[in-house]
């Protein structure tokens, strides 16, 4: 009885006061001391240029994680989170460049704009329900349901262009990546907008407690009367979405529409970024993913600007990511037995605690 | 009746859905293109499934034990290429031997360090390889060589054209059955006596099935844990060098991405991601499911830029294969229920 108490008050409280769970802890000391580490030993590091180049690549690579992190907090995967990006943006350039001329329409940066995100959007859902479907109806595991729709999109990315790159787009799609607002970059702003969205999602939506329950224990949530198969549809379907808008972010960046974009890296350091989070089936935060996002392009900045002209400098950071992933989870390993030590100390959820172990 | 029981199990598992699709996949081919039964075809299929079914062996272990990994192709790749700059430094002339010896080891240590880092920190095998992956890969293009290298020793320059058997077609030309054919068929034969009749083998069994049930049977799980990723490390290493001496090149980012498929292959093969269930044989049959498609749409003239959406299309369909099959079993189950 006294545990429920405490509990309900732990979890209403936590929106109000500055409780910070452990991994976000350990993930804000690493950012904070490789910002300074790099500030001290590279002038160029701290400058408006540098920070602005940052917040201008991250976005791509944080909206892509957000798209694996949902099947992520399921005990899922997504492999196909690249694929689909890459096919909404060439459906979303086949939109500009087939479609919109034939409506002989005027000019309008906003209508493009608009249409290129609508048109990529709904192919990101309908890549999610195909994706949905397949582990939700279909029951395939999905690390392998989702490498065969990966084959499958990046198929129908490279029957339609021929395996070429499409470019030529009108000059209003460079804006959502050359524009910046209040000093920030347009992209960034949108990752914000979607962090905002994802973390209301998760923790103040129905689906959100959903998702985590699913995560915790498919058999319970299905006895609890939740659809199991229509929140995985759902998740894919928002994945699907997230890649989409990562799509388009990439097609305005580089001004053009490949199947290859990103093809062999991405998808590994997605779920790279999503370990480093200590995102697992049925618990994370989105703010921890936030993080490390930035941790890694600090680290990738850093020592691109630390090792320039050295031979493959730009592997360097690979090792280095390689390495910060174990030193966390060792960190996390000494950190968690002393943290259930005072845990059973105070008397609190032991029977939890011994059920999650 | 028992033996009717036995065929019933045999029909029910997922090796025999891939031996089924293996069987119509070449009926389809073979009737649409009649060079597709040659020896010059099966020796092809073969030559380009060895490299993977040799990683696959490798792999299923892990995988049967209840693991993920996918740091193999990153140890692979880097004891490959870094014992191919060593060689070229101390200008060896030799043969094969001291490459695959060498390479091997190399993988060993790699896949002991995996090892103690899951067993001392007590870490998801998946998360320790998703670390080592992008560490190796790093690792060797950062520290020994990012580019391409074709200078082979004398001793070993050859060995891309050692063959069994050689035989010759007016579709595919000279073809040969390569002499590592026979490293796929030492391998696959001591992983599966090894899986099937140590203790050892029944041990990562018992792992991959219940964790908890192992430990009280008396298996040490570390120690099967060790063994796994240091099998998983030498034999990886041993195919990247086979890979690079077939391609005659050595190459510090082979595979890079490919980790994947060879679990896909696994899986294709019967294997559960859970643990507890997996076969060499299987495992076999599903890297050369793999390589036919690949085949079959060359062979059967399909558009080259459709190709890739083909093969996604018969990975959707293999996957959804159990479904259809276990739905129509429901529905004959309904009719002969309403029937009586």
């Amino acid at each position: 009885m006294k545990i429920s108490k405490r509990k309900i008050n732990k979890e209403g409280s936590t929106s109000m006061n500055l409780r910070i769970d452990r991994q976000t802890l350990l993930l804000l000391i690493i950012f904070f001391a490789l910002v300074l580490g790099f500030g001290i030993f590279e002038d160029g590091f701290l400058t408006q240029r540098s920070i602005f180049s940052m917040a201008f690549q991250l976005p791509e690579i944080g909206l892509l994680s957000y798209a694996m992190m949902l099947p992520y907090l399921v005990g899922g995967i997504n492999l196909s989170i690249n694929a689909s990006s890459n096919l909404s943006a060439l459906i979303g350039a086949f939109f500009l460049l087939k479609f919109l001329p034939l409506l002989n329409l005027p000019d309008i940066p906003a209508l493009q704009i608009g249409g290129v995100f609508v048109v990529a959007i709904l192919v990101g859902i309908a890549a999610g329900l195909f994706n949905g479907i397949l582990v939700g109806f279909i029951n395939a595991p999905p690390i392998l349901a989702t490498l065969a729709s990966m084959a499958f999109f990046t198929g129908i990315s490279v029957g339609l262009t021929k395996g070429s790159t499409l470019t030529g787009f009108p000059q209003s799609i460079s804006l959502i990546s050359n524009t910046s607002v209040m000093g920030f970059p347009t992209p960034f702003l949108i990752f914000i907008g979607v962090t905002i969205l994802l973390i209301i999602l998760l923790n103040k939506s129905s689906f959100g407690f959903k998702l985590r329950l699913l995560g915790t224990n498919p058999v319970a949530s299905q006895f609890t009367g939740i659809e199991n198969k229509k929140i995985i549809m759902l998740y894919f379907v928002f994945s699907g979405i997230l890649s989409a808008i990562a799509g388009i972010l990439i097609m305005s960046r580089t001004m053009s529409a490949s199947y290859q974009y990103g093809i062999r890296t991405y998808v590994l350091l997605t779920i790279l970024i999503n370990v480093l989070a200590g995102i697992a089936a049925g618990s994370g935060k989105v703010i921890n993913v936030f993080i490390t996002v930035f941790i890694l392009q600090v680290i990738s900045t850093g020592f691109h600007m630390l090792l320039i002209g050295m031979r493959g400098s730009s592997f360097f950071k690979d090792f280095v990511w390689g390495l910060l992933l174990i030193f966390i989870f060792i960190v996390n390993y000494f950190t968690r037995n002393k943290g259930t030590e005072k845990v059973e100390l105070l008397g609190l959820f032991r029977k939890g605690k011994s059920m999650n172990e | 009746m028992v033996k009717n029981n036995m065929l019933k199990r045999i029909f029910e598992t997922t090796e025999f859905v891939t031996f089924t699709i293996i069987v119509v996949l070449s009926v389809i081919i073979g009737s649409i293109n009649p060079a597709f039964y040659s020896w010059g075809m099966l020796f092809d299929i073969l030559r380009a499934s060895i490299v993977f079914s040799i990683m696959a062996f490798g792999l299923l272990p892990v995988i049967i034990s209840g693991g993920v990994d996918i740091s193999f192709v990153a140890i692979a790749a880097m004891s490959s290429y870094a014992t191919h700059m060593y060689l070229l430094r101390i200008g060896y002339e030799g043969g094969i031997l001291l490459y695959y010896l060498i390479a091997c080891s190399i993988g060993i240590l790699a896949g002991l360090i995996n090892g103690f880092l899951v067993t001392r920190f007590d870490l998801l095998i998946f998360n320790v390889s998703l670390a080592m992956y992008t560490m190796w890969y790093g690792f060797v293009r950062f520290f020994i060589g990012s580019e391409r290298n074709h200078n082979l020793p004398a001793g070993v320059a050859n060995f891309y054209s050692r063959f069994l058997l050689i035989v010759e077609n007016q579709f595919t030309g000279v073809t040969g059955l390569h002499v590592s054919v026979l490293f796929v068929l030492g391998i696959g034969v001591t992983i599966a006596l090894l899986l099937r009749y140590t203790t050892l083998g029944r041990g990562i069994y018992a792992m991959g099935g219940s964790r908890d049930v192992a430990i009280r049977c008396g298996f040490n799980i570390k120690t099967i844990t060790f063994f796994v990723m240091m099998l998983m490390g030498g034999i990886a290493s041993f195919a990247g060098v086979t890979f690079n001496l077939l391609s005659r090149f050595f190459d510090p980012t082979i595979f890079l991405g490919q980790e994947l498929d060879v679990i896909a292959a696994i899986i294709l093969g019967g294997a559960s991601l859970s643990g507890g269930r997996g076969s060499v044989i299987g495992s076999f049959m599903g890297v050369i499911v793999i390589q036919m498609i690949h085949r079959a749409l060359i062979l059967t003239g399909i558009p080259v830029e459709w190709q890739d959406l083909m093969v996604g299309i018969l990975l959707v369909f293999f996957i959804s294969f159990p479904f259809i099959r276990d739905s129509f079993k429901k529905l004959t189950l309904k009719s002969s229920l309403q029937k009586p």
